[in-house]
């Protein structure tokens, strides 16, 4: 039984498509990031798996139990933060807190709520409606924890939040994956999805362009190469015809910074004829490869710079 | 594969509701239970209800018709004493709770997002619909029970010329409280159905509108009087009330009132929510 499972999920509002044919699963203990960009259909997925949008086709399933729109599937055991967390002004943050936990799955939630508010430096005696954007997101945060649950569905869980607090709630994150939560994170912030997730899937248009580990994604992506020449004024310019699939990043003197897909032969033997100083090839960053995936054709084929078009979009 | 985690009523979110709502139910029964002392109290002797006819002649006809002046004008006892259950302005306050609590819970928790906190709990959508409805409906008849509990109270405090048939104030206010419970159920329907709180409020207030209108015009324009059987107010008649318990009518409300939260369930019940 897979915690999280999500099947050709469709959900479409009148003409316009939210998520077309969605289809992956989370693992126990998985940390899974879920990357796109505004309007990609990331919170449509999420909340069709929360059972607040009824799919137009498809199914998801949370703790081996079929989703039931409306039906609080299996909710006592999953921490929900949606992505624009509101909650009512008057209350205070713990009352606030005590409430949703008492609707069901509270278990231990008070005392964890405790424990959490401390490390997140937070004062659950004050109104909610008097708190800065990022305490609201702190409360947020310990609703989503403070039951301990099964399975988490983080939409932008750092979200306003300062880079030590950031730091807080990824480990909050990595340490209920280490006890076997799974974990669906979706979130703008790339380097914290390479930094504490082990798979990653890319919406692109409400579909699911890729779909795979962290590492490989970033495989996927153009490899860079930098070369510094021994003569400093040496600037030979680029056979874009000999070299195809090869992108001129910076030339200047006795420089050269190159990005390429495939194997790296063709470089090299064009670069031999002149007086190498040294090679560095630089990582490419989750970013660099997550961008990739919107300078798509219009085809769903992935378009070198240099106007070639290889195969992309695997799933 | 296991079974589903049974999901549970949700009694806080009905007693955080409860509490909520409260104070403005307080406000307004308060205010209906004064208002049955009041109109007691005027009405209770003759010389008092002249007095007070002579003072409301002093006001522009406006005001006086909106403080029930006219209706003291014709009457026995009883009669008058009834004026405390139609008058305008306690018409408007039950109006106000009925189209004002369900509005307030459902549209007003998606229109502040945190209907998608409720949602993401162990909470069934239909469960809060029903904990909408309940507060609704038991606040109403709660109201009504009050403006009973009102004018029995003025009885004891005040003496009257002519005996007053409590059992008839009764039936005047479970009446009542069915024509404002069913308001309410219409009110629950359009707050199942919009995404903003005005909007819901707008439609309900205009469906109210629409069958005052229609009970004026079928009340003062004989060749109309056949369109009185498709006004809510035209089940709610003391000449009936005064010979017992309009079954009839009561049917015809409490079916208003059951096809409407039914027809509100099944809509809030397939809405997408919260978007």
């Amino acid at each position: 039984m897979k915690p999280l499972e999500i099947t050709s999920l469709t959900k479409r509002y009148g003409s316009t498509v939210g998520v077309e044919d969605v289809t992956f699963a989370i693992e126990p203990g998985e940390i899974f990031g879920y990357l796109g960009p505004n309007g990609s259909g990331k919170t449509t997925t999420i909340r069709c798996a929360m059972g607040l949008l009824r799919p137009t086709r498809g199914q998801v399933h949370v703790l081996g139990q079929r989703v039931r729109t409306g039906g609080a599937t299996e909710h006592a055991r999953i921490g929900y933060l949606p992505g624009d967390v509101r909650f009512w002004k008057w209350p205070r943050g713990r009352r606030t807190l005590s409430l949703l936990a008492s609707l069901g799955g509270q278990g231990r939630a008070k005392k964890r709520r405790e424990e959490l508010a401390e490390r997140l430096d937070l004062d659950l005696n004050r109104r909610v409606g008097d708190l800065s954007k990022g305490n609201r997101q702190k409360v947020g945060v310990l609703y989503a924890f403070q039951h301990e649950p099964d399975v988490l569905i983080l939409d932008e869980p750092t979200s306003g939040l300062d880079p030590l607090l950031r730091q807080i709630v990824l480990d909050l994150i990595r340490e209920a994956a280490e006890a076997g939560a799974s974990v669906l994170l979706s979130s703008h912030d790339l380097s914290e999805v390479a930094a504490i997730c082990g798979r990653a899937g890319i919406l692109r248009e409400g579909r699911l362009v890729e779909l795979a580990p962290i590492s490989q994604i970033v495989q996927q992506g153009r490899r860079r190469l930098r070369i510094w020449f021994a003569d400093s004024t040496l600037a030979p310019p680029m056979p874009a015809e000999q070299l195809p699939g090869v992108k001129l990043i910076q030339r200047r003197p006795g420089l050269i910074d190159l990005a390429y897909h495939g194997s790296a032969d063709a470089v090299l033997k064009w670069v031999a004829q002149f007086p190498v100083d040294r090679v560095v090839t630089p990582q490419t960053s989750l970013e660099e490869a997550f961008m990739q995936y919107y300078r798509l054709g219009d085809d769903g084929d992935r378009v070198d710079c240099d106007g070639v078009k290889s195969e992309g979009c695997r799933l | 594969m296991s079974r589903a985690t049974r999901v549970p009523f949700p009694w806080p979110l009905l007693r955080s509701w409860f509490l909520r709502t409260l104070p403005v139910w307080f406000l307004i029964a308060l205010a209906i239970f004064l208002m049955q002392i009041a109109v007691c109290g005027i009405i209770h002797d003759n010389q008092s209800v002249k007095a007070f006819l002579n003072v409301l002649d002093m006001f522009p006809s406006v005001v006086k018709i909106a403080l029930g002046g006219n209706m003291l004008q014709v009457g026995n006892t009883p009669g008058l004493i009834a004026i405390g259950y139609q008058h305008p302005f306690i018409l408007f306050l039950l109006m106000l709770f009925a189209v004002g609590v369900p509005t307030g819970l459902l549209t007003g928790e998606v229109q502040k997002g945190t209907m998608e906190l409720i949602l993401s709990r162990p909470v069934k959508k239909l469960h809060i619909y029903l904990c909408a409805g309940f507060l609704t409906i038991a606040g109403m008849f709660a109201l009504v029970f009050v403006m009973f509990l009102g004018t029995v109270t003025a009885v004891h405090i005040y003496e009257f010329n002519d005996p007053v048939p409590l059992d008839l104030f009764f039936r005047l206010a479970m009446n009542g409280g069915l024509l404002a419970s069913a308001v309410g159920a219409v009110a629950l329907l359009a707050a199942a159905y919009f995404k903003g709180r005005n909007m819901a409020v707008g439609v309900t207030a205009g469906f109210l509108m629409i069958n005052y209108f229609i009970s004026v015009i079928s009340q003062l324009w004989p060749r109309m009087a056949f369109l009185n059987r498709v006004t809510l107010f035209n089940y709610l008649s003391a000449p009936k009330l005064w010979r017992g318990w309009p079954l009839s009518d009561f049917a015809v409300l409490a079916a208003v009132l059951l096809v409407s939260a039914v027809a509100g369930a099944i809509v809030w019940q397939r809405r997408d929510l919260p978007l």
